[in-house]
């Protein structure tokens, strides 16, 4: 599904030098793979999940998703081609403090075509589906850091992406509540959706079926 | 309390960009309420030098069927009232009028008036030489009283004064008294008044029995008696009113009834709507800069929550807190103030210059600084800080004492209520903006109307100037025709002057009312007769000042005194008088006799520029004259030289008269439009103002939210948002209270607009153009400040924007 090749990342340092935060990377990632980015700070793995998230467009190389060579692509096309196939859960949750928890899950489907009853269908389900139908009318301070991470899993799977990236996803929460939510991914991988996280903890790299090591910048 | 102050001060120091935007933009409010103050002072506050001016009333007739308001008062009608009354202390009348002083140097014209002897002793004046005039003096005796500015300048200060002769036309006056300078309110700014004599019911060329027949040229004033209100006083009028209607019921003025003013009232009415439309447009200025500035201290309070956690960490309670925004607050709107009233110091006094002509400020000691503008100034800086620092120095103070300390040094997002705060805010600085806006607009389309319309004559290349012409000299009609026909036969060989003419008043400075009637008709009763803008016309006069001929023809030479009285109406005169018909070779009736119609001219605007044409008559300069005299040419020189080409021309007729108020008939007409003209620039200015101010309010507020969303931005576009969605939510959070302020905006210009009514021309005060217009405006304007923080906001980088998270 995914198909990096001789990527590259750099910033300028002045003089006409290049600080290389991820270098020479070759990456495949099959549909169905749940994939552990690991390294120490600094390594290049946000980065990495932010090339793959198509957040991020000043790097070099060669990337493909689904055959579409994305290197090739305006951002524009990168930009409708990220809302189509993949969703996003962040350390910090990120959820929108001045929304409820329904007007959350809401958001991307709102930047997407779809319609309004299909959007309520979509949200009823979402909150069905990960029991927090109760809990829809709250804001996001109204809840535990669990609770609203769960909301941030739900919102990034809300447009039924191809692809999750997780960043740190438990890095906020407490040991119990981290573990809630890898076994959350576990079960999305097994129904069939492809995630790759980035992870500090050799644990929840368990949860998933193969990890990638960066290193200054280089896969080792 | 002191430290409180030093901490003020010291952060303003630190922050030298936020302190000189706020300061800026507070002095450009306080500098313009200041400065309008200031004017409002000098004219409505200080008050006339008179002994209790609200005690002194004027006197005036009006008779609105006849198109009669605030005409003055007939020397029989005031005699009667004067021996009649009860409730005043004093009556006194004054003939205004303009004296050529010879003697001292080249001869001069000279403004003033002839006055009853107890003029002066009725407003309370005393002089600071010498005396007012006597009672026996009023009627035979020739003194005079001057001002202290004529004895200084014209007779050196000479300690022997009193009792020294100065020739006024060619009449020796024994000056009695010296007075200080009088007051423009009252007196006019241009020309100065400097010299009175007595004989106030004598105009020259007019008979004893034409004045007693009721033509009205006094001002009257009256002292009310201590005890008496002014309603009371107005009460006694009508019984005064029906004594000379029953004693002279065939009098031209026994229909008119009399009115009264308080003396501050009378100076300040032609103005009074013109100033509260212009205070209230500062104070609209100054409110928005207020919410702007607000506005950045609620940035700035809410960004300090490590500071404010930290002292209250330390012990300080919410009220040190907040006392310490507030003096931070006042400090900026302190420096503001004094910024302002510097700059309103240097600015003022140019307006007495550009406005001499309509509002009565000296140039020499009006608007100043005085000690109640200064006052002012302080208060109103103060009432500024306290009204821009209260609010946010509340919310500041309440931060929490453990977020803050967490969250250390960074900018918070601020309540959802400082939120709602900003917004209201913007929605008021809009509301503000649309409604100065509108006005300025409505104002504006008044002055253009008025001054495209066509006056009916060519303004351009001519100069004026009047003389007045001795009675010793020129005793009778004949003699002022020979001098016309003298002066007119040196004007016309001046190489230099195109055309030159003659005539008793020019279009727009001064005229004479005339009664009239159709001769071919019966006859109404005088006291109903119509009244209209009549002229004394030399040959050459339509030719000079380019009013066409229509119909008809000319006066020429034939038309002499012993002729057959003849006359020209205007075009709107005609259609109005005789519909349908011709005119010409019908008679009209004036004073009693027929006058011939012989011919039809284009209208003039001789009264006002904003007033509709309507019947104005000519009559030959040798048929009908007084001794008053303009002197119009039409020439490409510069007014200088025509004023010494005219002069000397004149000095071969007579070296005694003096040309008096040499100008161009374009600054005439210009200074006829400078009310308007100076109410539009003004109000223009200070929407202009509101406009820039409202613009970088929305500019700041919208930008300030990017900033603060910046990480919010950043998720949606994570989770999908393209920079067209993110480009319209800030767009459309940003503009929902600018259309919230427009519409409440419109609603107040709409309810305001008959503030403005009575100084708008040809333009409805609810005009629907011209109020969309503005909204429409202020809505671009606000999009486009909308516009570049939302750009910004689609250029987030998310990936940066969440790390940095």
């Amino acid at each position: 599904m995914i198909r990096l090749h001789n990527v590259e990342r750099s910033y300028p340092l002045g003089r006409g030098q290049l600080f290389y935060v991820l270098r020479d990377i070759d990456l495949d990632i099959s549909q169905g793979d749940f994939v552990s980015v690991m390294g120490p700070s600094g390594a290049g793995k946000s980065t990495l999940l932010h090339i793959l998230g198509m957040h991020d467009h000043g790097w070099t190389g060669e990337y493909f998703f689904d055959e579409t060579a994305t290197h090739h692509l305006k951002a524009k096309e990168r930009a409708s081609l990220r809302n189509e196939k993949i969703g996003f859960v962040f350390q910090q949750y990120h959820l929108l403090d001045d929304l409820t928890v329904y007007e959350n899950l809401d958001i991307p489907l709102s930047y997407r075509h779809y319609s309004k009853s299909e959007r309520t269908a979509l949200v009823g389900d979402a909150l069905d589906r990960f029991q927090i139908v109760g809990k829809k009318d709250l804001y996001p301070r109204q809840l535990s850091g669990g609770q609203q991470q769960l909301v941030g899993v739900a919102r990034a799977i809300i447009a039924q992406p191809k692809l999750l990236l997780a960043d740190e996803p438990t890095g906020n929460l407490h040991s119990s509540q981290g573990e809630e939510i890898m076994k959350l991914f576990r079960k999305l991988n097994e129904e069939g959706m492809t995630i790759v996280q980035v992870t500090h903890s050799e644990k929840n790299a368990s949860y998933g079926k193969r990890i990638v090591q960066l290193r200054d910048g280089w896969i080792v | 309390m002191r430290a409180d102050l030093k901490h003020a001060f010291r952060m303003l120091v630190k922050a030298p960009a936020f302190a000189s935007i706020a300061i800026l933009t507070l002095a450009l409010g306080i500098g313009a309420n200041t400065a309008i103050f200031s004017l409002i002072h000098d004219l409505f506050l200080r008050g006339l030098p008179f002994k209790e001016p609200s005690r002194i009333v004027h006197l005036y007739n009006s008779d609105k069927a006849r198109d009669l308001v605030d005409v003055a008062i007939s020397a029989p009608r005031y005699q009667l009232y004067r021996d009649g009354q009860t409730i005043f202390d004093g009556f006194a009348a004054e003939n205004s009028f303009a004296f050529t002083l010879t003697g001292l140097g080249d001869p001069v014209q000279i403004f003033g008036g002839r006055l009853t002897s107890n003029y002066f002793d009725v407003l309370g004046v005393r002089p600071i030489l010498g005396r007012n005039f006597l009672p026996a003096e009023e009627e035979t005796v020739d003194v005079a009283l001057v001002t202290k500015n004529f004895w200084q300048k014209r007779l050196g200060g000479d300690p022997n004064v009193i009792g020294r002769s100065i020739i006024l036309d060619g009449t020796p006056h024994t000056i009695v008294g010296v007075l200080p300078n009088m007051p423009a309110a009252w007196f006019g700014a241009s020309p100065t008044a400097e010299v009175w004599t007595t004989k106030p019911f004598q105009i020259p060329g007019f008979s004893y029995a034409q004045i007693m027949r009721g033509s009205f040229f006094l001002r009257v004033v009256g002292r009310v008696k201590p005890g008496i209100t002014i309603q009371q006083a107005r009460a006694a009028l009508p019984s005064l009113e029906q004594s000379y209607r029953a004693q002279h019921p065939n009098n031209i003025d026994s229909t008119l009834t009399t009115m009264l003013r308080t003396l501050p009232e009378d100076v300040t009415r032609n103005f009074r709507a013109g100033f509260v439309t212009l205070f209230a447009a500062v104070s609209f200025v100054l409110l928005i800069a207020c919410s702007n500035v607000a506005n950045l201290l609620l940035v700035r309070f809410s960004g300090r929550r490590r500071e404010i956690a930290l002292r209250m960490a330390l012990g300080a309670s919410r009220t040190s807190i907040a006392r310490l925004f507030v003096f931070e607050s006042l400090l900026v709107s302190v420096i503001a103030g004094a910024v302002g009233a510097f700059v309103t110091w240097h600015f003022v006094p140019l307006v007495p210059r550009m406005a001499s002509n309509f509002l009565p400020l000296e140039a020499n000691d009006a608007t100043s600084l005085s000690i109640p503008v200064l006052v002012f100034t302080i208060g109103l800086s103060i009432l500024t800080g306290l009204l821009i620092g209260i609010y946010p120095a509340l919310q500041g103070s309440h931060a929490d004492l453990v977020d803050g300390l967490k969250e250390g040094g960074r900018g918070t997002k601020g309540s959802l209520r400082q939120q709602h705060f900003r917004k209201i805010l913007v929605g008021a600085q809009v509301a503000l903006s649309v409604t100065l806006l509108a006005g300025a607009a409505l104002l504006i389309a008044s002055f253009i109307r008025l001054s495209q319309q066509n006056i009916g004559f060519r303004s351009q290349n001519l100069w004026t100037g009047a003389v007045t012409l001795p009675t010793s000299q020129y005793p009778d009609p004949s003699a002022r025709q020979r001098f016309v026909e003298q002066a007119l036969h040196e004007l016309r060989r001046v190489s230099g002057l195109e055309s030159a003419t003659i005539s008793g008043d020019i279009p727009l400075v001064g005229f004479s009312r005339y009664l009239y009637a159709r001769g071919d008709r019966d006859v109404p009763p005088v006291e109903k007769r119509a009244i209209a803008p009549g002229h004394d016309v030399a040959p050459g006069y339509f030719k000079t000042w380019g009013v066409p001929l229509l119909a008809g023809r000319e006066f020429n030479e034939h038309d002499s005194a012993d002729g057959q009285k003849v006359c020209l109406i205007s075009q709107a005169g005609a259609k109005e008088i005789y519909p349908g018909e011709n005119p010409i070779g019908k008679s009209l009736l004036l004073a009693g006799l027929p006058w011939e119609i012989i011919g039809i001219v284009g209208d003039v605007r001789s009264v006002r520029v904003a007033e509709a044409p309507g019947m104005e008559i000519y009559r030959p300069w040798a048929q009908h004259n007084f001794p008053f005299v303009n002197i119009t040419v039409r020439s490409n020189l510069k007014v200088d030289p025509v004023t010494r080409l005219v002069q000397s021309a004149l000095a071969k007729v007579n070296p005694g008269l003096a040309i008096a108020t040499p100008q161009t008939m374009d600054a005439i007409v210009a200074q006829a439009l400078g009310q308007a003209r100076l109410m539009t620039w003004l109000l223009g200015i200070f929407a202009g103002t509101a406009l820039l101010l409202a613009t970088v309010g929305i500019y700041g507020a919208v930008g300030y939210t990017v900033a603060q969303r910046t990480g919010e931005i950043a998720v949606r576009m994570a989770l999908g948002a393209q920079a067209n969605d993110v480009l319209r939510m800030i767009v459309r959070q940003g503009m929902t209270p600018v259309a919230i302020g427009l519409v409440v905006g419109l609603g107040s210009a709409f309810a305001l607009g008959r503030l403005l009514g009575t100084q708008l021309y040809q333009v409805s005060p609810h005009n629907p153009v011209l109020l969309a217009t503005t909204a429409i405006l202020l809505a671009v304007v606000a999009l486009i400040a909308c516009l570049f923080p939302a750009r910004r906001a689609t250029l987030v980088n998310p990936m940066q924007a969440l790390r940095a998270e």
